[in-house]
């Protein structure tokens, strides 16, 4: 993917910027607000990490600025207000995530790659598949190998979004925040336990797991 | 009644005025006890000092005319003065003493002394007019002096000269029935007077201590109403008004350098945990990839106390109050109870829940849901295995409703369940859990941004060794939120 990173905090866009690199994607930084805007507006990125506070022009006026335009860039908003307001605001300015600081970079990257996907396409489906594990989001059916896998609404909530972000990392706080809609992490290992019991239903009995454990980070489903 | 008067007597501006008044009537009292001494007893003296003239008179008219002199003399007075005579001496008996009834004031049977004395002595007598029953010349009061007339052979004859003092008597007490009642209405203005003082004083002390009860439960902004008379109550509101304002700018000054700290560390914090985590990701499936990944994780933690720190100092500060609305707690409960069954199955924890339906409570869902899940996960932290953990919504029968996480875990003494709910506090025993002392205090400070009550009892352990505990948040009715906000 090809991103636009709009941080001035030097330091921590460096290390976005590396880490992105390393993870197999292009980057750009721009250090303020209306150097972003120009560079958004004159490339055609899969993705902006926007951060909310910036020297000449704020976050969301950059946001604001570039829906206007009728660029629907998936945006990721960046920010040290981590109180649910600010984010609800975020996210009404157009915003497709908001992450607040501190982040984890593998948090960062889980959902930079999330969002980036998002304006796949193929996002309007009505069937995922991953490997032998198939979903049927019309049906509410999971069928793995052709077997029927039942599943609690909970859990196929949980599976659902694991599979929209097949191969890739989904972190706990991503779980919490899109499953149960939580925005604030738990002390114990609660999305631990669903997953394990959710790996219980669709992996047990087969010889090739699906639902793997990515330490540091969270989880991925992949082949 | 009792009980109020004995209110009234702790009162300590009521007992000093009290004493005030005591003090006054005492020196009332005092005061026209001279008066009275100062006019009716020097009046009495000054008629016994004319009576011992008088009888040395006839002592002197003795001596040069003889008993006839006395006599006639006796004779005359009796006519002619207001005095009062007897004359007694051999045969003769004289005065106009003789035509009236005479009764002794101090019990002895006569008036003139049986033992002829060496000399005269005072007597005090009343005499009525059996001529009439004119009450004017009943019992008349009077002193007099009895004594034998002397020659140098004995006693010639026995005198007796008196006075009426009826007048003065009765005006003396008259003195003294009005030093008695106007007493008895000064100790009775006394206390009203004290009552209505001490009952004004009281209602501006009352005002301090609601001050006191208002800041200490943590409204800092409280101030004391000013009278601005400048007395020595306004004068003391005004130095306890700038006390709090000192005490609140340094409280705020101290939280905002906390705050700032722990703000200004997250950035830093947040570079240290990436550089590590981008490190460990470099190194791959490896030892010391994993150290590094639990480095990364410290520096989380470290993160997430800070983020819990500025999160705690935004809710007391208020900021999310307008945030509240009108809200159902049954769904959000019911997603907990799904969250962390699994969890607490896991734990070897049997976890139940009894949560109904139709309540309304003005709350913000996200922070309500923090609150409980801080509740249930310590619940489970301290649960040992095969213990219980309760899930409950009810009306209590003040009709407040009630969220309740009761287990049977080590509980928490009645001694420590206030000083847990401050920051960083952990109890001893909880020391080697994880966790940052911050998780109560943020439930604290939920409760009281919405004027819910966060209390702890004990538990459904039922057993001494292992109470369990309570934990409850008790929010207002909500009319009484509304009113309150």
């Amino acid at each position: 993917m090809r991103i636009l990173v709009v941080e001035d905090d030097e330091v921590a866009a460096e290390y976005v910027r590396k880490g992105l690199m390393e993870a197999g994607h292009v980057v750009d930084l721009a250090p303020d607000g209306d150097l972003g805007l120009e560079m958004a507006r004159a490339a055609d990125y899969d993705a902006l990490i926007l951060d909310r506070m910036l020297p000449k022009r704020d976050g969301l006026e950059v946001l604001g600025e570039l829906r206007e335009d009728g660029d629907a860039t998936p945006v990721l908003i960046l920010s040290a207000l981590g109180e649910v307001d600010h984010k609800v605001e975020g996210l009404r300015a157009g915003g497709d995530d908001y992450l607040a600081k501190p982040y984890s970079f593998t948090e960062l990257l889980a959902r930079v790659e999330a969002i980036g996907r998002r304006s796949d396409p193929s996002a309007a489906v009505t069937k995922l598949k991953v490997g032998d594990l198939e979903m049927d989001l019309l049906a509410r059916t999971v069928r793995r190998a052709g077997q029927k896998v039942l599943l609690q609404p909970r859990e196929f909530r949980l599976l659902e979004c694991l599979m929209r972000n097949a191969g890739r990392v989904v972190t706990r706080t991503m779980l919490l925040e899109k499953v149960w809609d939580y925005h604030f992490d738990p002390q114990t290992n609660v999305i631990d336990v669903h997953i394990s019991r959710l790996r219980g239903k669709i992996d047990k009995d087969f010889d090739e797991p699906l639902l793997h454990t990515v330490r540091g980070a969270g989880y991925r489903l992949q082949v | 009644m009792l009980e109020a008067i004995r209110k009234l007597y702790k009162n300590t501006l009521f007992r000093l005025s009290l004493l005030g008044a005591f003090l006054f009537v005492g020196s009332l009292f005092i005061a026209m006890g001279y008066v009275y001494f100062a006019t009716i007893q020097s009046e009495l003296r000054r008629v016994d000092k004319a009576l011992v003239a008088e009888f040395s008179e006839f002592q002197t008219i003795f001596e040069e005319k003889g008993l006839q002199g006395v006599d006639r003399e006796v004779i005359l007075r009796s006519a002619s003065s207001e005095g009062w005579y007897i004359l007694i001496a051999g045969n003769i008996v004289a005065g106009n003493l003789a035509f009236q009834k005479v009764e002794t004031q101090d019990g002895t049977e006569s008036l003139i002394p049986v033992e002829s004395e060496e000399d005269f002595q005072k007597i005090q007598f009343t005499y009525s007019n059996p001529e009439t029953t004119d009450p004017d010349f009943q019992d008349r009061r009077a002193r007099g002096l009895a004594g034998p007339l002397k020659t140098e052979e004995g006693n010639a004859g026995l005198l007796l000269v008196a006075r009426d003092v009826e007048a003065t008597m009765r005006t003396g007490a008259r003195v003294r029935t009005a030093i008695l009642t106007s007493s008895a209405i000064a100790v009775i203005l006394g206390l009203i007077s004290s009552w209505f003082v001490s009952r004004r004083f009281t209602r501006r002390v009352e005002a301090f201590n609601k001050l006191a009860d208002d800041v200490r439960a943590g409204n800092l902004d409280r101030r004391v109403p000013r009278t601005y008379s400048e007395d020595e109550m306004d004068m003391l509101a005004e130095h306890l008004n700038a006390m709090l304002d000192h005490i609140d700018r340094l409280m705020k000054a101290m939280r905002y350098a906390g705050d700032s700290v722990a703000h200004d560390l997250r950035t830093p914090l947040t570079r240290l945990r990436t550089r590590l985590e981008s490190a460990a990701v470099e190194l791959g499936d490896t030892e010391e990839a994993k150290t590094l990944f639990a480095a990364a994780g410290d520096a989380g933690e470290l993160l997430q106390t800070f983020d819990s720190v500025l999160r705690i100092a935004r809710l007391e500060a208020g900021e999310r109050r307008e945030l509240l609305t009108d809200i159902d707690p049954k769904p959000i409960l019911d997603d907990l109870a799904e969250l962390y069954e699994p969890a607490c199955e896991d734990s070897g924890l049997t976890f139940t829940s009894d949560i109904i339906s139709g309540i309304k409570i003005v709350a913000d869902r996200g922070l309500l849901s923090q609150a409980v899940s801080n509740l249930i996960e310590n619940a489970i932290k301290y649960t040992p295995a095969g213990g219980s953990i309760h899930l409950s919504l009810s009306k209590n029968t003040a009709r407040r409703a009630v969220i309740s996480i009761a287990d049977n875990g080590p509980g928490i003494p009645q001694s420590d369940r206030e000083r847990v709910k401050e920051r960083f506090v952990r109890l001893d025993k909880s020391r080697t859990l994880p966790g940052s002392g911050l998780g109560l205090t943020l439930v604290e400070a939920v409760a009281d941004l919405h004027r819910a009550d966060f209390n702890m009892s004990e538990g459904i352990g039922k057993t001494p060794e292992r109470p369990g505990l309570n934990a409850s948040l008790i929010f207002p009715r909500r009319r009484n939120m509304r009113t309150k906000t």
